[in-house]
């Protein structure tokens, strides 16, 4: 739905310049539920970003004769199985998260979106022909299916790979902080993350090349590049911000699924998913809630304020 | 005005689908507190659309045995290497020989059995009174064929040579070299005698296993796609039904000839959640009970506690270690890993006590087993010391560890975690967790790839060959670990030969006691099973391994 | 016209043929396979060897994908190794038929509460309920499933025990009342998936529906026939209404997604033979043949609906068609 509306509304913006972000700063600011949900995005993403320094334990360190507490003034989200604290392995998945969430942003929305959408939408042709296909082929596969068969096909192979780099390169340690699955969840997540980005970016620039001033600078003998780079980016920026903020919850939550698959973020590296995992079964519901809500909780918390930031920009922005 | 309508009229439908949801929903309630045992059977019968199970309601209280369960991978005895798929061949077919629920080898299908002085042949007299299902007698040549095909080329069944290989021709005939096996030799219609490679006492004990069960040879070559879907076995139930994912109902076979069994159906409840919570509604007989129900079933206030039972299980769980593979090479650096983690309080915690800390490498029930313990228990001090006298001497001057297990993310072994912590926390010593799918891990196996790794073994015959010889023998294909020590050698091969059971056992031990201080595993539970069981069903026996046993069971009202 | 269906036609096989060899490839890379998972602890490398031999697990990878693909065109889809006493077209459709079923009753509550939802909160845009509804039902979905079913379970398995832990007992049970009169109501099994399913559905199509009636009441037809003195019925049934419906069908494909890749966390959660649960089963045991024909299988489904979405949406919309065509 998202996207319905951006693509909609962005047909009469296109070519926006520098004044809208604080135009659009200004309208999200006196949205109070907008505000709310930024807050607890930063609240969140903040906590994992500094778990190091914040978070009371490590979240390996242990007590087994603490096991499955509540919460007490020692821990204030109690002890899972192992006794170790909720609260700094709740942080630490957060940074797990917020890894992944970046990750895949940069990689998948970023690059590989905006360079295909620009790529396809300035080059058209057979390019375009391509990519377009590329893009249609994977939107219609199943997506989570999909990435648990990559995730379980691929995963020894990457766990190969950062073997061969750490014997090849002075790189160590690799294969201890889950490198491997943290590498082959986002590589997965990638895959599928920026057919939505290259749609919009190339519809913009089919619409921008029929813009006087880019005619302008071609007809003056401007190469490619010099036309993506100098005037097409910078007026689809903030389109792909958009679209971008709408798709980070689905990012967050998918790399959270596939871990509870058993097929995403490797422990040691804490995860929502391993968290969630532990916690889901009624009678463990029953008799220790606390090992679901604490990660239950912060999930949902998290998920919602992204879909009410994305509908917030999306219906500040729709409505200029 | 007429707008405000509207809505009202679109709210009162939103309200219409509630209502009627609601409504189902209470009305299942009413009807399911008004006759618990009607609305149960009539909800699973009338849907599966045999009318049968719904109007047998009333007299299914009898003679019927409910039990959980899941599907077999199949039910073709030459295929089945599970415990899944064994429970219901074991009642559907039998062999030459099986085994009582107390662990002894009893004729079968052959109604005596004598080995040569050499221990090299084994011949077998069948009873007249064995027949089919069909009702067709069994005879030697059924037995040859069945075992026959059970080792041939186009089976391909990876159990052939584990089970059936110590017959001579038996490898001839699995590669494809001879198209009989030229150690099985029918004497006459009553009699078959087989040729052994050497003499081996655990042979006998091998032949309980369903791949050396007996088959119909002309309705296994009348259908050979589909046969096990409709079995003619020789066993002491026959398959009446089998709908996928359903249900399975197993019929008396009235003319067994070990004694015919007391509860006319057995009816496996396939699917449905929680086996306990269906216990506990009266749809079951039988139910296992989880790690999260244990509580309950322990406290003597709660209506489980009298009906709950726990018995021994075949099955070890254990941490090996890679002996070829450094650091484990060295045995003081393994010792200082079993000594530095407390398996009581990981099992306490993390198990609530469902297993049992091992006390060797040898269950309980097993023979040569002993309750004193052999295996290196927490002692952090010992650990340290041990780490000392390695030829490392100290955690940081050792190489990267890591540790393989089966499973994924979240899946995780929570116990595994547990002891990486205390092997930090005790030694200093860091060990990676890396989890693999199941066939990654096997492949990593074979090449040897593995350094340390979780595993269990669950014993598929009751004799100590089962898991000393074959995960320890430094000829063994099954050792895993790369484990060769002469002087255990020796005794393991010597017990293969040995025929005073007494010696082979007390040969086993000693191997036993070796390997144990030899650290190449360190034991970590024998595993319990925990049920609840009906009042109505007697004689119900949870034995330590997968055997004959539904037909000691009666229904008592 | 035709031209576009008969190229959007072209398309299907297209995407079955990449679907199944890429799975088919991924498969393969990753190390071990169905015989290793099946011998076990009993590998003897000479007898693996032998078994992939009879199986042919040995040849090329094009000439057993080209075996496949024969194979299926026919309407064999192989072994499973999980379950070897039925084929896995026997054990595939009927649980595709199990997850088809409640795919679709899920996706029918949807949009039966869903649209009215979306039309209630437009009709009173301004009001405190417009957002009350969007808000609450946006809340709804931001609840992962894996977060929702436990509490569900213990709620009305345990506590209340009204519903079943799990399992699928078909769609309607009969109880007769004193013997003559019949009864149908739902199966008790299904209350649970379907709420899991819907509770996160709402939110999609009733914000489109929204959406667009806020678009259509804006537009000057409306305010025409407001101004011609229709009746607010009049006006709200045959504008509002009937112009609001027509995106709800490009939804459908949307809204089809979300159950399909539920399937997998409601069906697992709940003990549902499904085809999802079939799927990460066989996933998990390198089941080479069921993988194959599962993943494809789904793959048709989806593809095929998003299709006649696609197709039904031309005909509604003849914009869509140059469009595409462009």
């Amino acid at each position: 739905m998202a996207t319905a509306t951006l693509e909609r509304s962005s047909e009469r913006d296109v070519g926006a310049g520098r004044g809208q972000w604080r135009e659009l700063w200004g309208r999200l600011r006196v949205k109070k539920l907008a505000v709310i949900s930024m807050v607890l995005i930063v609240v969140i993403y903040g906590s994992g970003l500094f778990a190091p320094l914040l978070a009371p334990y490590s979240y390996t360190d242990q007590n087994l004769d603490r096991a499955l507490e509540g919460p007490s003034r020692d821990h204030w989200l109690g002890t899972d199985r192992l006794g170790r604290d909720m609260l700094s392995r709740a942080m630490y998945s957060a940074r797990t998260t917020l890894i992944v969430t970046a990750a895949v942003l940069l990689t998948g929305s970023i690059v590989l979106g905006n360079g295909l959408g620009l790529l396809a939408g300035y080059r058209g042709g057979w390019i375009d022909n391509a990519v377009m296909r590329a893009g249609e082929i994977l939107s219609s596969l199943p997506g989570i299916p999909m990435l648990i068969l990559i995730n379980a096909g691929l995963a020894p192979r990457a766990i190969e790979a950062t073997r061969w780099i750490e014997d090849h390169t002075p790189l160590t340690g690799l294969t201890g902080t889950g490198f491997a699955s943290y590498l082959i969840v986002f590589a997965g997540l990638s895959l599928f993350s920026w057919i939505g980005t290259a749609r919009l970016i190339r519809a913009l620039v089919f619409q921008l090349r029929e813009r006087d001033f880019i005619m302008a600078a071609e007809g003056l003998g401007a190469t490619g590049r010099r036309v993506i780079s100098r005037h097409l980016l910078p007026n689809v920026t903030f389109l792909i911000v958009l679209q971008l903020s709408s798709g980070l919850g689905a990012i967050a939550g998918s790399e959270i699924v596939l871990t509870w698959f058993g097929v995403g973020v490797q422990p040691p590296a804490p995860s929502f998913g391993a968290m969630l995992f532990d916690g889901s079964g009624a009678r463990t519901f029953q008799s220790h809630p606390h090992i679901l809500l604490v990660p239950g909780v912060i999930v949902t918390l998290l998920l919602y304020a992204f879909v009410l930031l994305g509908d917030a920009v999306n219906d500040s922005f729709a409505r200029r | 005005m007429s707008g405000q309508n509207r809505v009202l009229a679109i709210l009162l439908g939103v309200l219409a689908v509630l209502v009627v949801a609601v409504g189902g929903l209470s009305t299942v309630l009413l009807l399911a507190g008004g006759g618990d045992d009607d609305a149960s059977t009539g909800g699973s019968g009338i849907t599966t659309g045999t009318s049968g199970g719904a109007s047998g309601g009333g007299a299914a209280a009898s003679g019927v045995l409910r039990l959980p369960g899941t599907d077999p991978v199949t039910l073709d005895p030459a295929l089945a290497g599970d415990a899944g798929s064994a429970q219901y061949i074991v009642e559907v077919f039998g062999g030459l020989v099986t085994i009582t629920p107390d662990l002894e080898i009893v004729p079968d299908i052959a109604e005596s059995f004598e080995v040569s002085p050499d221990g090299l042949q084994y011949t077998f007299h069948l009873r007249g009174d064995a027949f089919f299902h069909s009702g067709r007698p069994v005879t030697a040549d059924d037995v040859r064929y069945s075992i026959e095909r059970a080792a041939s080329p186009e089976l391909a069944s990876p159990l052939a040579l584990p089970y059936l290989g110590d017959i001579v021709g038996t490898r001839e005939r699995f590669f494809g070299l001879a198209e009989t096996i030229s150690g099985i030799e029918v004497i006459d219609d009553a009699t078959i005698r087989f040729t052994l490679d050497a003499p081996k006492p655990y042979f006998l004990a091998k032949l309980t296993y369903p791949t050396a069960f007996v088959i119909d040879r002309q309705q296994v070559e009348a259908n050979p796609r589909n046969w096990t879907r409709q079995p003619n076995g020789t066993g002491p139930y026959r398959l009446r039904e089998w709908r996928l994912g359903e249900r399975i109902v197993l019929a008396a076979n009235d003319r067994y000839h070990l004694g015919a069994p007391k509860v006319q159906e057995v009816h496996y409840l396939l699917s449905g959640g929680s086996a306990l919570t269906r216990f506990e509604n009266g749809e079951l007989d039988v139910a296992p009970i989880s790690v999260n129900d244990i509580e309950r079933a322990r406290d003597p206030s709660s209506q489980l506690n009298p009906l709950y039972q726990t018995s021994p299980e075949f099955s070890i769980f254990y941490i090996a270690f890679n002996t070829n593979v450094p650091p484990f090479d060295d045995v003081n650096v393994r010792r200082a890993l079993a000594l530095a983690i407390d398996r009581k309080k990981v099992a306490e915690v993390t198990f609530n006590n469902m297993v049992l800390t091992a006390t060797g490498i040898m269950p309980p029930q097993l023979p040569g087993y002993t309750a004193s313990d052999k295996t290196y228990n927490f002692d952090p001090d010992a650990a340290r010391a041990a780490l000392a006298a390695s030829r490392y001497g100290s955690a940081e001057a050792l190489p990267p560890i890591t540790m393989t297990e089966v499973g994924g993310g979240a899946q995780a072994g929570i116990d595994t975690q547990a002891f990486v912590e205390q092997w930090k926390q005790e030694l200093g010593v860091t060990v990676e967790i890396q989890q693999t799918d199941f066939a990654t891990f096997l492949d990593e196996q074979d090449a040897g790839r593995l350094q340390m790794f979780n595993g269990g073994w669950i014993m598929d015959y009751p004799d100590p060959e089962d898991i000393l010889d074959l995960k320890f023998h430094s000829e063994s294909q099954l050792n895993d670990v790369a484990y060769s020590n002469a002087e255990v050698d020796s005794l393991l091969d010597e017990a293969r030969v040995v025929r005073d059971p007494e010696r082979r056992i007390q040969l086993y031990q000693q191997a036993e006691e070796k390997i144990v201080s030899d650290a190449v595993w360190i034991p970590l539970y024998f595993s319990l099973n925990h049920s609840v069981v009906a009042k109505r069903v007697q004689g119900w026996i949870e034995p330590p391994m997968v055997l004959p046993r539904l037909r000691f069971v009666e229904i008592v009202e | 016209m035709t031209a576009y269906v008969v190229r959007r036609l072209a398309w299907l096989p297209i995407v079955l043929f990449v679907v199944s060899f890429l799975s088919f490839a991924i498969m393969r890379f990753g190390p071990g396979d169905p015989v290793t998972v099946a011998a076990g602890q009993y590998r003897d490398p000479e007898v693996l060897a032998r078994i992939r031999a009879e199986k042919g697990l040995d040849d090329s990878l094009v000439i057993q994908y080209a075996r496949w693909v024969s194979a299926a065109l026919r309407g064999d889809f192989g072994d499973s190794i999980l379950q070897r006493t039925f084929t896995v077209s026997e054990l595939m459709f009927p649980k595709m038929w199990v997850s088809a079923q409640l795919g679709v009753i899920a996706l029918a509550i949807v949009f039966v509460v869903g649209v009215p939802l979306g039309l209630i909160a437009a009709r009173l845009n301004g009001t405190w309920i417009d957002p009350f509804i969007v808000s609450s039902l946006l809340f709804l979905q931001a609840i992962p499933v894996l977060v929702l079913i436990p509490p569900l379970l213990w709620l009305f398995a345990l506590q209340f025990r009204i519903l079943p832990v799990g399992g699928w007992g078909g769609l309607i049970d009969i109880y007769w009342v004193g013997g003559v009169v019949a009864l149908p109501i739902p199966d008790p099994h299904l209350y649970l998936p379907l709420l899991a399913y819907t509770l996160g559905g709402f939110a999609g199509v009733a914000r489109l529906v929204r959406i667009t009636a806020l678009e259509v009441t804006r537009e000057d037809y409306i305010r025409t026939a407001r101004a011609k003195g229709l009746s607010e019925a009049t006006v709200f049934f045959r504008h509002i209404l009937r112009n609001s419906l027509l995106p709800i069908v490009t939804s459908v494909g949307l809204a089809l997604a979300s159950v399909v890749e539920g399937a997998f966390f409601v069906e697992t959660l709940l003990g549902i033979p499904g085809i999802g649960s079939f799927l990460f089963e066989a996933s998990r045991s390198r089941d080479y043949d069921t993988i194959m024909a599962t993943t494809v299988i789904i793959a048709f489904v989806f593809v095929l609906t998003n299709l006649i979405v696609e197709l039904t949406y031309g005909f509604i919309d003849p914009r869509v068609r140059v469009q595409a065509s462009r």
